[in-house]
């Protein structure tokens, strides 16, 4: 247990309680409040769950049910980078998988997730919207297009030494 | 009423109402449809699609969910067609592909035993076996009435779950869960705790906690209704999990005054196995609490009372009813009337009760003569010279539709729990909340104004409520000028009732008294909740007063979804007092001193009955300690002997001269006995309880008794037989109450007969009395309400000397916000929390105390000589100089009601009582771990 006051000096629960008060919108709801925190924390901890239900007058329960349905809420803290193949139609069609397979080599990991440094967060996505030019990939959100195997596991093999 | 539809279910007729689904329609005309996510009393969800029926209306043919399609006229339904079977059979095949399903699929099933065990024929993780369930489970019975053959599915998933199985009394298994969401439903529909949600989506949708946590932090009330909606296994309770069900019965609750209906599944060994809250149950609509669903089962426990005992040569030893009787008669017979004293259980029926006082006045000639639990007396008597009944105006269920709902002093969500599930729905339906008391308690969370007074001024402040009534002109003036009398009293007392001197005395700003007024006043219907925790013993009888005056005054008397509501304990305490177990009242509330009265009563007893007015318990108990009742009969079924307001009750005890015990369990209260009768407990008799609302309710049998052990009323007639009294010749419970119906104008329409076919409101004076749910609902000729004059009083600021402060200890059951660790020790889940204790600036700086400091409050040592201690860090958020307050989870108290030694663990659940406590700086504990707060 804590052996000062409980709460004092909580970094993180302080900053979510700032981003909770601070939002200037008419209309405050569980799913503003989870979006200003993801927006800051850039991902949603057990104590935004617990502040936001405080903060709405709520449960956590009812909170983590809105929280758990929405699958761009993430609970765990990204990687310092991300890196996002697309898997859509035109980029399949142009070799995506390869691009895929190069990239999950380079960074060792098998499915979407963080590395195991936590450097680099690795996500599939549907459609860039930049077809002309797949296959793409999306680094920190910046697209590039035309993408060979060699280049994308360059890339990975950068972001990771960042 | 709305015109009735007529549609066809199957080419059958069916009438039906508007506002109901096919389902209902069909349940109601005995029809069966089969579903799973679909729950009487719970809204329609249409998750399932196990009840899609073939609709055809307006030439158009569909297929629908019958649980959420509304009924219309012509529409014709078909529940058996080709297509809707093999689609329900596709439904299951799915619903089967994540559910283990050897017990659906097995080719074994009608060859097996129950208890077989299988070595072949399923695998591991899918065997009939592995669930507490197994032949008793809903999903299983829909797959059997459907005579569906399933084959086990081509693609199975194990969904490979950890189980819960670590918090108090629940077990969960989500690998048996089909995801009906009944248990997320009833959570927050009808407990409105939302202790259980949703958690994701689509294909891994599944029911649960936020992000996985223990239900102690999860806001649960441990009240068990999720596990009695559960068609699965994924919910059960732990104890008795695998035990099958031999006879179930309609019984009632015996923990607390609401009464509520359970039924009780006996297995073959003759234990109570589990307690499921009866759907048609009127006083409690298929709601039970923690301590009704999970502290029931003391009956079952090993080391009771079996044969009667009496001390030989110090030492008690066994022995027969009869020279037990004899022993106890020749005690007692030694003793004057002055001397002598009978307490009734808590849990003693009205017919144990009448023959209890029946006893004391007719054979031992004494009218010390009460229920234990019946503490606070005035809750109820106080309405006499009011209202004219001493008991609840109202029924429960009423509440749901109030409009506004005060609480004061009282904490329904524990001590009377299902009595707060109405509360909590109206609020949600925006009913506004009023809560008076110094803790926070459950209620406050839904509370629109949460005034705390200074306590011990509640009845000044319940003045401010109704000088606000009159100056804004709330009043029902036709009610009170054609029904009452003695406003104009009242009104000229109220002058002293100045808001700001009712502020300044209570503590409570003059604006929240006015708000919470208003909202009280211009409810129409509004209800008040009323018990005493805070309330010394000089005011309670005016409080009631008072409060009956603000319920008059506001009309609120008489009208549906208003009333008074005094918040007692003890589960017959009620019917005690109606049957004439109490000091001043004769059965049907005959005062003692009235002679015309008591001759009636003493005509049909055939004996002379004392006219003066005999001691209360407390009274009694006090009087034992000090040596003046020197010889006693206890009935202790319901009594720890810890309980608070008991006061030390083994050592007044043990000052007896002559004690009679009857008991279920040996405990302290019996160590000093001098006879022990082994008491049937509630499982094991046949009688009847009257809960808060008057509901005069019948308790069945289900278990058998073993041993010797009698009903009450039997051993205290078997007493009284050989004390030489008459007129005890009773057979059963039965003739017992009879004789109660014919002196007790309020029960003389009732018999265990018509009880038999559901309980009944008092006043019930005949048999073709429908019984009474709301008093005064029209003008009641025998009594006129009246208000009483009142008097502000100054803040009576009793302080013990050497503990200057009054702790208002609260309890909720969710603070979302604040760190909880949850530890695990034997396999069970704790609380572990750093608390906040809230202290006044002003006494902060006289003891020299700084926010965030570390404090240690200790209470005045309880009778028993144990102290409370409870440590925290400092705010200066109390209301009031000399108050300190703290709250706790109520987790804590589910896991110290698990984990109790304790065979009946129930009456030792701690309430909140105010404490005397002392306030004193302590160092911070350097070692992590070393923080424990509140135990």
């Amino acid at each position: 247990m804590a052996t000062a006051a409980p709460d004092s000096g909580d970094e993180i629960r302080d900053r979510i309680r700032n981003v909770l008060q601070g939002q200037k919108q008419d209309t405050v709801t569980v799913l503003s409040s989870l979006l200003n925190v993801q927006d800051e924390l850039h991902y949603l901890p057990d104590e935004a769950i617990e502040e936001t239900a405080a903060f709405v007058k709520s449960t956590i329960n009812e909170v983590w049910s809105v929280a758990s349905f929405y699958t761009n809420f993430r609970f765990t803290p990204p990687g310092d980078h991300t890196l996002e193949v697309c898997w859509g139609p035109s980029c399949h069609v142009m070799g995506a998988q390869k691009i895929l397979k190069s990239v999950q080599e380079e960074l060792g990991i098998s499915r979407e997730g963080e590395t195991e440094d936590g450097k680099v967060t690795l996500e599939y996505n549907t459609c860039l919207g930049a077809c002309a030019q797949a296959p793409v990939i999306a680094v920190d959100h910046i697209h590039m297009g035309r993408i060979t195997p060699q280049h994308a596991t360059s890339i990975a093999r950068e972001l990771q030494s960042r | 009423m709305a015109e009735p539809i007529t549609f066809t279910i199957d080419d059958q007729l069916i009438t039906a109402q508007p506002d109901q689904t096919i389902i209902q329609a069909a349940m109601d005309a005995g029809l069966y449809i089969p579903y799973l996510c679909y729950m009487p009393k719970m809204e329609p969800y249409g998750a399932c699609r196990m009840c899609v029926v073939e609709t055809e209306m307006n030439g158009r043919t569909m297929v629908q969910a019958s649980c959420t399609t509304p009924v219309a006229n012509d529409m014709v339904v078909r529940t058996k067609t080709q297509d809707i079977e093999s689609l329900r059979y596709d439904i299951m095949d799915l619903l089967m592909t994540e559910h283990p399903h050897g017990c659906l699929t097995c080719h074994r099933i009608e060859l097996c035993g129950p208890q077989d065990i299988c070595l072949r024929h399923v695998r591991v993780t899918d065997r009939c076996t592995i669930c507490p369930k197994n032949e008793r489970c809903e999903l299983k019975d829909t797959v059997r009435s459907m005579e569906l053959d399933l084959t086990s599915p081509m693609e199975y998933h194990f969904r490979d779950l950890p189980r819960h199985v670590d918090d108090p009394f629940y077990d969960r298994d989500y690998n048996l869960c089909i995801v009906c969401v009944r248990c997320v439903r009833v959570c927050e529909e009808v407990r409105f705790d939302t202790a259980l949600t949703l958690t994701s989506r689509s294909g891994t949708a599944l029911v649960g906690t936020s992000h996985g946590t223990s239900l102690l932090e999860s806001g649960c009330e441990f009240c068990g209704a999720c596990i009695d909606v559960c068609p699965t296994g994924a919910l059960v309770e732990r104890d008795y999990k695998w035990e099958k069900a031999e006879t179930k019965v309609k019984s009632i609750c015996a923990n607390c005054p609401v009464g509520c209906q359970v039924v009780m599944e006996v297995n073959k060994r003759n234990k109570a196995i589990r307690f499921i809250g009866d759907l048609a149950g009127e006083a409690n609509n298929g709601q039970l609490c923690f301590k009704g669903k999970f502290a029931s089962d003391y009956p079952n426990k090993p080391g009771r009372y079996r044969y009667p005992m009496m001390r030989v040569d110090g030492e008690l030893q066994r022995t027969t009813w009869e020279q037990a009787f004899e022993a106890a008669a020749e005690g007692l017979k030694k003793r004057s009337p002055g001397e002598v004293a009978v307490i009734g259980s808590p849990r003693g029926t009205n017919e144990d009760n009448y023959v209890a006082g029946k006893l004391a006045r007719a054979v031992l000639g004494t009218n010390n003569i009460d229920s234990a639990l019946n503490l606070r007396p005035e809750l109820t008597e106080g309405l006499l010279e009011t209202i004219g009944y001493a008991a609840a105006t109202n029924s429960i269920w009423e509440l749901e539709r109030a409009r506004c709902v005060l609480v004061l002093s009282g904490n329904p969500t524990e001590e009377q729990n299902v009595l707060a599930v109405p509360v909590k729905k109206a609020a949600r339906g925006g009913a506004k909340i009023v809560v008076i008391d110094a803790r926070e308690t459950e209620l406050t969370r839904y509370a629109d104004h949460w005034l705390r007074p200074q306590p011990g001024t509640e009845v000044t402040l319940i003045g401010g409520l109704i000088r606000v009534v009159v100056d804004e002109a709330l009043e029902d003036k036709e009610f009170v000028n054609e029904r009452c009398d003695g406003l104009q009293e009242l009104k000229q007392e109220l002058w002293d009732f100045d808001l700001v001197r009712v502020s300044a005395i209570t503590g409570v700003p003059e604006d929240q008294i006015r708000l919470a007024a208003r909202a009280y006043g211009a409810s129409n219907p509004a209800a008040i909740l009323y018990g005493f925790d805070s309330v010394p013993l000089t005011e309670r009888v005016d409080l009631t007063k008072a409060v009956a005056n603000l319920a008059l005054l506001t009309g609120n008397i008489g009208r549906d979804g208003g009333g008074i509501f005094p918040l007692f304990t003890g589960a017959n305490t009620q019917g005690a007092n109606d049957v004439g177990c109490n000091p001043r009242f004769l059965p049907g509330y005959v005062s003692v001193e009235d002679s015309a009265g008591r001759a009636v009563i003493e005509r049909a007893w055939s004996a002379k009955i004392p006219s003066s007015p005999g001691k209360s318990s407390a009274e009694i108990f006090e009087a034992m300690a000090n040596g003046e009742i020197k010889a006693a009969v206890l009935m202790a079924d319901g009594l720890a002997p810890d309980q608070h307001g008991l006061g030390d009750l083994p050592a007044a005890l043990e000052k007896l001269e002559f004690l009679v015990v009857m008991d279920v369990f040996p405990n302290e209260l019996s160590h000093h006995a001098d006879v022990i009768f082994p008491a049937a407990s509630f499982a094991e008799v046949s009688g009847t309880f009257t809960n808060l609302e008057r509901r005069v309710q019948l308790l069945a049998q289900g278990m058998e008794l073993r041993y010797e052990e009698r009903p009450g009323w039997a051993a205290l007639a078997g007493l009284a037989k050989a004390l030489g009294g008459s007129g005890f010749d009773y057979e059963s419970a039965s003739d017992v109450f009879a004789e109660i119906a014919s002196v007790a104008e309020a029960y003389g329409g009732l018999s265990h007969e018509r009880l038999a076919e559901g309980g009944v409101q008092w006043p019930c004076p005949s048999a073709d009395s429908p019984g009474t749910g709301t008093l005064h609902a029209t003008a009641d000729e025998r009594f006129r309400p009246r208000f009483t004059p009142m008097s502000i009083r100054e803040s009576l600021g009793v302080h013990v000397e050497d503990y200057p402060f009054t702790l208002a200890h609260g309890r909720v059951l969710h603070e979302p916000n604040r760190v909880v660790d949850v530890e695990s020790r034997d396999g069970l889940n704790y609380i572990v929390r750093d608390e906040y204790v809230q202290l006044h600036a002003d006494d902060a700086a006289d003891l020299g105390i700084a926010e965030g400091d570390m404090v240690e409050i200790r209470a005045e040592p309880l009778p028993g000589g144990e102290t409370p201690v409870f440590t925290g860090f400092v705010r200066f958020t109390s209301p009031h100089q000399g108050l300190v307050c703290i709250t706790t989870l109520f987790g804590e108290l589910a896991s110290a009601l698990q984990a109790t030694e304790e065979p009946d663990g129930a009456p030792g659940v701690p309430g909140l009582p105010l404490r005397n406590v002392v306030v004193s700086k302590i160092a911070v504990p350097v070692a992590a771990g070393a923080a424990t707060a509140g135990s």
